[in-house]
């Protein structure tokens, strides 16, 4: 018998998560392979294999993130869902659309957008599906009483300009907006990076809700400095993603002004840094907690992430690393090490998945090679960037000398892959067996 | 005691301020931040059918233009003007491809629209860029070069 456990919104958004993450990863392995050795899976071209990766990884994170915020929302605010048939809408469209994407991809049918692409009527439903979201969410927690902590604004904040960078990611499509590359160039970046800030505010909220319901304590989220790191967070999604185009000749003041915010992220670091024997100790005394253990992880990706993100937005270093594999560390890094962990941390913490030993042996296989996957890719930069600054080498000769790194990064992408089966394998069935029927009836503050 | 120095009040104010500026940023990067000055960048018809080819067919999945794109390729910010390279040789590897590129499968007239565009972008500036001339900020001088 089905009971309302079986339809409960969460559960159903991060099972599909999963299994989203579980084949981005499968398509990732397939892409780098076919990065080392071209034409080494012949039954997928890496034009569809490198979309389809991207996208489902993408599609874990919102549906992660959004997960997790229809779980959490009625018990921060004391109330039921809104509307938790809207929300079964969501996903239903949500993973409608993304079925005719994949559709679309192997017909050979794509958007051809750097980084999320797809046919551009497809972004209809999926923006239709997100107003659901947006009301779902603003009526429920507007029946919050008393100041929203850091992490409700971060909520708004991020399901509000997720929807607007998307409508901005595609302004090409009307006349005037793509009449030359410099436009359609920044306008590109410009939205993506303030999209990619949006889903951080969804993934960085949900990261300090865990750490309160773990803790019981409400006072950190409704602190200064929990108001503070919000600001500086925000500033940069709207304001630093010109980081990302310091070599296009869009105006000058543009790439400054990015220069100057992006600057600002070195207070994290330094925070960081006189934190960290803390966050040590914490991490160490709770290790034998899974939602601890990836909220640990999480911290020193994000330390590991900041450091590079900082170094590679100062334009004389960037000069050398800009269209390098560096930028895929920081985006693989930003993915893998920072938002999937944060958001395996919410998923044990929701499901309460026990620390097996399968368990422990993915946490450990999937840090470890993701550690080396990064070290890769930013040796295969060092050598990209250097040779084409300061030789006049041709593209093929300089990816020839980088070819040890990349081979690396397609070897540890098969542990990282591995790490990851084991965890979603974990993720799944600590979700397959938990029970949230009572979550709608008994919810508490 | 003393009241809070930001309340929720300032809070909501300073976040007002902040997606006001956004709003200014953005219609200024739609419109004049983002023009270019030689007119051969900007799309006739034929180079904006090529932009469309070269999206339908996905070539950012593996090229750059001013390093943003794909990794499997070379960048092809100005391919149609380096030295040993030019419009035929671009025509040449859309139509046939090389030993790592299959030949996608685009029709003679197609490839013309793909160059027309990839002229167009060529047009743009300069990438990579390799007159490294570092400022103490941090900043090249290139980058604070602005002919709008």
């Amino acid at each position: 018998m089905r009971t309302p456990a079986d339809r409960d919104p969460a559960k159903l958004f991060l099972l599909a998560g999963l299994l989203a993450l579980w084949c981005g990863a499968l398509f990732g392995v397939i892409g780098a392979w076919q990065h080392v050795i071209p034409g080494v899976v012949d039954a997928i071209s890496f034009v569809k294999s490198r979309p389809l990766h991207v996208s489902l990884v993408v599609a874990w994170i919102f549906l992660g993130a959004v997960g997790g915020v229809y779980h959490y929302l009625p018990r921060l605010t004391g109330v039921a869902l809104h509307a938790p048939k809207l929300a079964r809408w969501h996903l239903g469209i949500f993973i409608g659309t993304g079925l005719l994407i994949i559709a679309s991809y192997l017909a050979g049918r794509f958007g051809g957008r750097e980084y999320w692409e797809f046919p551009p009527v497809l972004g209809i439903p999926i923006a239709v599906g997100w107003l659901l979201l947006v009301y779902n969410f603003f009526r429920t927690a507007a029946k919050r009483k008393g100041p929203w902590p850091a992490y409700l604004w971060m909520w708004a904040t991020g399901i509000v300009f997720f929807l607007l960078t998307f409508a901005e990611a595609h302004l090409y499509l009307l006349p005037g907006f793509s009449g030359n590359a410099v436009r359609d160039l920044t306008v590109q970046w410009k939205a993506y990076g303030a999209l990619t800030g949006s889903w951080n505010m969804l993934v960085y909220g949900t990261s300090m809700v865990v750490m309160e319901r773990i803790s019981g304590d409400t006072r950190p989220a409704l602190s200064r400095t929990a108001f503070l790191l919000f600001a500086l967070g925000f500033t940069n999604l709207l304001f630093g993603w010109a980081h990302h185009i310091y070599p296009v000749p869009a105006a000058s003041w543009l790439r400054i002004l990015a220069y100057a915010i992006s600057m600002t992220e070195w207070l994290l670091l330094v925070r960081m840094i006189r934190a960290w024997r803390g966050t040590l100790d914490a991490g160490l005394k709770q290790r034998h907690s899974l939602p601890h253990r990836f909220l640990f992880a999480s911290e020193v990706w994000v330390f590991i992430n900041l450091g590079l993100a900082l170094l590679i937005s100062i334009p004389a270093i960037n000069l050398f690393t800009h269209g390098t594999h560096i930028t895929v560390a920081h985006a693989m890094g930003s993915t893998i090490g920072i938002n999937t962990t944060i958001l395996f941390a919410s998923v044990f913490f929701i499901a309460g998945g026990m620390l097996t030993r399968s368990a422990r042996a993915g946490f450990w296989i999937f840090n470890s090679s993701l550690l080396l996957f990064w070290l890769c890719l930013v040796g295969a930069g060092m050598v990209k960037g250097w040779l084409t600054v300061t030789t006049d080498m041709a593209f093929q000769p300089i990816m020839d000398k980088a070819w040890p790194f990349i081979a690396g990064f397609a070897v540890s992408g098969i542990g990282l892959f591995i790490g990851l089966t084991l965890l979603v394998r974990h993720a799944a069935k600590a979700l397959l067996s938990f029970r949230t029927a009572e979550i709608e009836s008994t919810s508490q503050p | 005691m003393t009241a809070p120095v930001f309340t929720s009040r300032h809070r909501r104010a300073i976040f007002f301020v902040l997606v006001v500026l956004f709003g200014v940023q953005s219609a200024i990067t739609y419109t004049t931040a983002t023009t270019v000055s030689d007119a051969r960048a900007t799309y006739n018809e034929a180079a904006t059918r090529g932009a469309d080819l070269y999206r339908a067919f996905n070539c950012t999945a593996c090229h750059q233009f001013y390093g943003l794109g794909g990794y499997m390729g070379p960048d092809l910010t100005n391919v149609t003007s380096a030295a040993g390279k030019g419009p035929d040789f671009a025509k040449g590897i859309i139509l046939h491809g090389t030993q790592r590129m299959p030949a996608p499968g685009i029709t003679p007239p197609q490839a013309d629209d793909i160059v027309a565009f990839l002229n167009a972008v060529d047009a743009t500036g300069t990438y990579p860029i390799r007159h490294i001339d570092l400022t103490p900020w941090g900043t090249y001088r290139s980058m604070h070069e602005d002919s709008r």
